[in-house]
């Protein structure tokens, strides 16, 4: 299907949306100030629908904005929101940490076929397999033929950073964090970063330096990427936004990775799960205790 | 601005040997905040109690480090102190410079320079400490005894005495336990049965005591005070309230080659049975695993024969729910395995040919063959061809102190069992003659040296101090092959019967049920207490006790004396009206929760519930997790999961921890 037609689907879908007064709102992708750019746009009127867009430049995971301190959703009536199958995945998770009930919200799934970065397919869609919505209220794009990743194992990029030596490793790290200026756009861009507190901004003790040096910002690298082991369903949203290109998404597909070998548990795919560091089990793996 | 006194204790010699207390002091006193130091010989006695309490006024403190022992030990005396200075306990700490310091350096320069970074980390913690109030709980005024040995069944008597409702839950068909399958007890021979009986008849018929007898406990939940108890009734396959005990069923079973437990496998019993004849209750038991009903459908006589039509084949395990406050557990001992095949953990004593030779035998089984009610009627007759063993070899420590073997421990009773032993078998064949191997005869108690000199002197027991190498069969004889260490002389006796003093080991199955209760256990699966000298009948569970051989090896009058304390520590813990435990429980900082529900997951004690908060019009604006204190044993679990840090230990605040470990880089 042509980026137009399913542009005009999109405008369709939401504007009978708003008009039969089923939604509150629509949260959707419009054209940007820069061309190949795209904003994210919220409608609230049938009149505003004309704005939405769908084209592989719609990278933005919007269940970003489904979290409570954007408080899109009030009670009673549920708002729709554009979701690409790796979007869901959030929120799967979102819902699996009380965050979204499911009928909140009224989710406008969308196939896709990858979507662009400034030098070509994003990473993350290079070894993705997943490319119809695991669940939607209403599917755009019809169905799409699944087919093999050019990238077939999605670790490939960690085990890289995983065969240097630990001297190697440091330098690389302390390299990119060096490039940090701690601007937070990776915290607020991702969907999992909902606490209304975050531990960087805490004082009393204050846990993580503040300033833009090296080692607060290895601090707050590392505590982040801790934060979300077990929990990141990797969109790619933090090192998509990170304006200083820090590969971000490494360190939080090195603790996929970890968890998956530890627990065979991935994040996003199960909104009834216990998450795996929450939970004890007696059969669970243990040679990591010396 | 805090004004903080320092009070540095020698403990007599115990700190001052390794560490310079009085320059610890002099230096204390100029760490900022410190208004006042000084160190004393005995900090915990009344002058140095009063020092602490003097200081308090005088300098006008707002808190208090005590440099002392670990705060196991004085914790709790010295919050007492400085509340009655009228400052709040809490705003009292201990800096540990014994245990964590004097004790394990020798330097005295480095353990000295230790002692005072150990209290400047205190002092940076006593700083940020603020006022808490003990959390009070009400507490059910009903104990659970586990085990109806006769430890459980004093705890439980006592506890009834006392006033206070009890349950008894053993899980075998009757109460008793090895007590009863004994024939006279040491050290004045006085019959077992006799002494325990009534005992277990005034378990069943007390007022206060409910027993459940065939059940196990299946699960335990809550605290101290409020713990809540779900039993397994196992099914007896007879209806209690109609079987009146009368046997008939017993009689007539066709069943009748399953050798009983009670007699140690010496003698048998049927598919139907009722362990022993003072069995209490008196109701039988159907062993499904034997009972032809159950194997191919055919039997069912009992059912048909019982006139109070009490067989029940299609009854089912139960389940019970009991609240109570406090738990006794008294689940007792077995013996140490001595057959090599039946047990790979422990490499047993293939060459004494226990389970190949029917004459070798272990202590308990000889207890039933010298027992009016056991399989001979009290008659001394060996098992194989039911001859009077006119020699006899009783050897000591199988398994015990046999660290190659057996178990490292000594199991206590043994040497005066053996000496026990060697009595009535004297008494019983007057020509006979008794040889005991011994490693050292371990007497210590009242009447005790005296009833072994009785065995040897009066019945003509011979001791040979020497191991046992080997035991053979020969012309239906027992040749014993073993070494008198004190002659240097090898020995060999050509014995009729030989009695194995086997080691005591800790129930099978202990090991889940202390997972339950949360109760600590050794390596040999004793049961851990609080403290081995000053809190021997506690656990480290609050609320949950010990009492008889489930901690260690004892004997009947220590269990019954443990039991007894048990007791009253229950008691104790019954006469208040609510109880008090320290208030080091989470906090929920409500207006930073994002109710992500990680802690309700993580928290081991299930001590965290959601909570709604609602506004004036009784909408939900907002859910938060909330600490339930009562069940809340500050393990910190919550703190550490939780991402936005809304969850804080009161007593041991991030806060605290952070500014206690940058004190040390200072």
């Amino acid at each position: 299907m042509s980026n137009d037609k399913i542009s005009a689907e999109v405008k369709k879908l939401a504007g009978e949306l708003l008009e039969s007064g089923k939604v509150s709102a629509v949260v959707g992708y419009a054209e940007g100030t820069l061309k190949g750019r795209v904003q994210t746009f919220i409608a609230r009127k049938a009149s505003e629908t004309e704005k939405f867009i769908f084209n592989q430049n719609c990278a933005n995971n919007l269940a970003v904005y489904l979290t409570k301190s954007y408080n899109i959703i009030s009670a009673g009536k549920p708002v729709a929101v554009f979701l690409k199958p790796c979007d869901i995945k959030s929120v799967t998770a979102l819902i699996q940490e009380h965050q979204l009930k499911r009928e909140d919200i009224f989710i406008i799934g969308l196939s896709c076929q990858g979507v662009l970065n400034d030098s070509g397919p994003a990473g993350k869609c290079r070894a993705c397999s997943m490319h119809n919505p695991q669940y939607y209220d209403a599917l755009i794009g019809g169905v799409v033929e699944e087919k093999e990743p050019e990238v077939t194992d999605p670790f490939a990029r960690v085990k890289e950073i995983e065969s240097m030596t630990t001297s190697e490793c440091w330098e690389f790290w302390m390299k990119e964090f060096d490039k940090c200026v701690r601007c937070y756009a990776c915290r607020q861009a991702c969907p999992l970063c909902y606490c209304e507190q975050c531990i960087v901004d805490k004082t009393r003790p204050r846990w993580i330096e503040s300033s833009a040096h090296p080692i607060g910002n290895l601090g707050w690298h590392l505590i982040r990427a801790f934060h979300l082991a077990g929990r990141c369903i990797g969109c790619g949203e933090c090192e998509r936004v990170c304006h200083q290109n820090i590969p971000l998404s490494l360190l939080n597909m090195k603790m996929s990775k970890e968890i998956f070998d530890l627990y065979g548990y991935t994040a996003g795919m199960d909104e009834g799960a216990k998450p795996p560091l929450t939970e004890f089990k007696m059969e669970d793996n243990e040679e990591f205790i010396r | 601005m805090a004004r903080i006194g320092v009070f540095v204790c020698h403990c007599g010699e115990n700190i001052g040997r390794t560490v310079d207390c009085a320059a610890v002091a002099k230096r204390a006193a100029l760490l900022r905040d410190v208004v006042y130091a000084v160190d004393y010989k005995y900090m915990c006695s009344d002058p140095g109690q009063n020092m602490i309490k003097d200081a308090i006024k005088e300098h006008n403190l707002s808190g208090v480090v005590v440099a002392s022992c670990s705060p196991l030990m004085h914790e709790k005396t010295f919050r007492r102190t400085v509340t009655e200075a009228g400052m709040n306990p809490f705003l009292c700490e201990i800096a540990n410079i014994r245990e964590h310091c004097s004790w394990v350096h020798e330097d005295k320069p480095v353990a000295t320079e230790k002692a005072l970074d150990l209290i400047r980390v205190m002092v940076e913690k006593v700083k940020r400490d603020i006022p808490l109030d003990p959390i009070r709980i009400p507490v059910t005024k009903k104990a659970l005894v586990i085990g109806g040995g006769i430890a459980g069944i004093q705890a439980a008597l006592d506890i009834a005495e006392g006033g206070k409702e009890v349950i008894l839950v053993e899980k075998s068909p009757s109460i008793g336990g090895h007590m009863a399958q004994l024939s006279e007890t040491f050290p004045t021979l006085d019959c077992s049965q006799c002494i325990l009986t009534p005992k277990m008849v005034s378990a069943n018929t007390h007022k206060n005591i409910k027993l459940y007898t065939y059940s196990e406990i299946e699960k335990v939940s809550g605290y101290i005070g409020n713990f809540n108890v779900t039993i397994r009734k196992k099914a007896r396959y007879i209806d209690e309230t109609l079987c009146t005990g009368c046997g008939i069923c017993q009689e007539k079973c066709p069943q009748k080659k399953i050798p009983s437990e009670f007699n140690e496998g010496l003698g048998m019993r049927k598919a139907i049975y009722v362990p022993f004849p003072q069995a209490v209750p008196n109701k039988p038991v159907i062993d499904r695993e034997h009972c032809t009903k159950f194997i191919n459908g055919k039997c069912g006589l009992c059912e048909k024969i019982c006139g109070r039509k009490a067989v029940r084949f299609d009854q089912t395990d139960s389940f019970v729910n009991e609240e109570v406050g406090a738990i006794v557990v008294a689940t007792g001992y077995d013996l140490y395995t001595i057959d090599k095949k039946t047990d790979e953990t422990l490499k047993g004593y293939g060459e004494y040919g226990y389970g190949k030779y029917p004459d070798v035998v272990s202590g308990l089984q000889f207890e039933r063959l010298v027992s009016a009610s056991g399989p001979t009627y009290g008659e001394l007759k060996r098992p194989s061809d039911g001859k009077v063993p006119e020699t006899i070899v009783f050897i000591q420590c199988v398994g015990s102190r046999d660290e190659a073997k057996g178990v490292s421990y000594c199991s206590k009773i043994c040497c005066m069992y053996t000496a026990k032993h060697t009595m009535l078998y004297k008494h019983k064949v007057h020509n006979g003659q008794a040889f005991v191997f011994y490693m050292d005869i371990r007497a210590g108690g009242k009447n005790y040296d005296e009833f072994v000199r009785r065995a040897i002197e009066e019945d003509g027991a011979v001791y040979l101090r020497g191991r046992v190498s080997k035991i053979s069969e020969e012309n239906g004889k027992l040749i014993v092959k073993g070494a008198d260490t004190l002659s240097g002389a090898q020995v060999e006796i050509s014995a009729d019967m030989v009695v194995l003093a086997t080691a005591i080991s800790a129930q099978p199955d202990i090991v889940p049920l202390a997972q339950k209760l949360g109760v600590g256990y050794d390596q040999y699966h004793f049961l851990s207490e609080a403290h081995p000298k000053l809190r021997p009948v506690e656990t480290n569970s609050a609320g949950i006790f010990l009492a008889g051989a489930c901690q260690a090896p004892k004997d009947i009058p220590e269990a019954v004396a443990q039991a007894s304390a048990a007791a009253s520590k229950v008691l104790g813990l019954f006469s208040s009206l609510e109880l008090e435990r320290e208030p080091y429980v989470a906090k929920v900082n409500e207006s930073t929760c994002v109710d992500c529900e990680f802690c309700l997951t993580a928290c081991p004690y299930n001590a965290i519930e959601r909570k709604e908060i609602k506004n004036r019009k009784g909408e939900v604006i907002k859910v938060v997790s909330h600490v339930n204190e009562g069940k809340c044993q500050g393990c910190g679990t919550c703190v550490s999961i939780c991402r936005s840090k809304s969850i804080d230990l009161a007593g041991f605040t991030d806060e605290q921890v952070y500014s206690q470990i940058n004190a040390l880089f200072v």
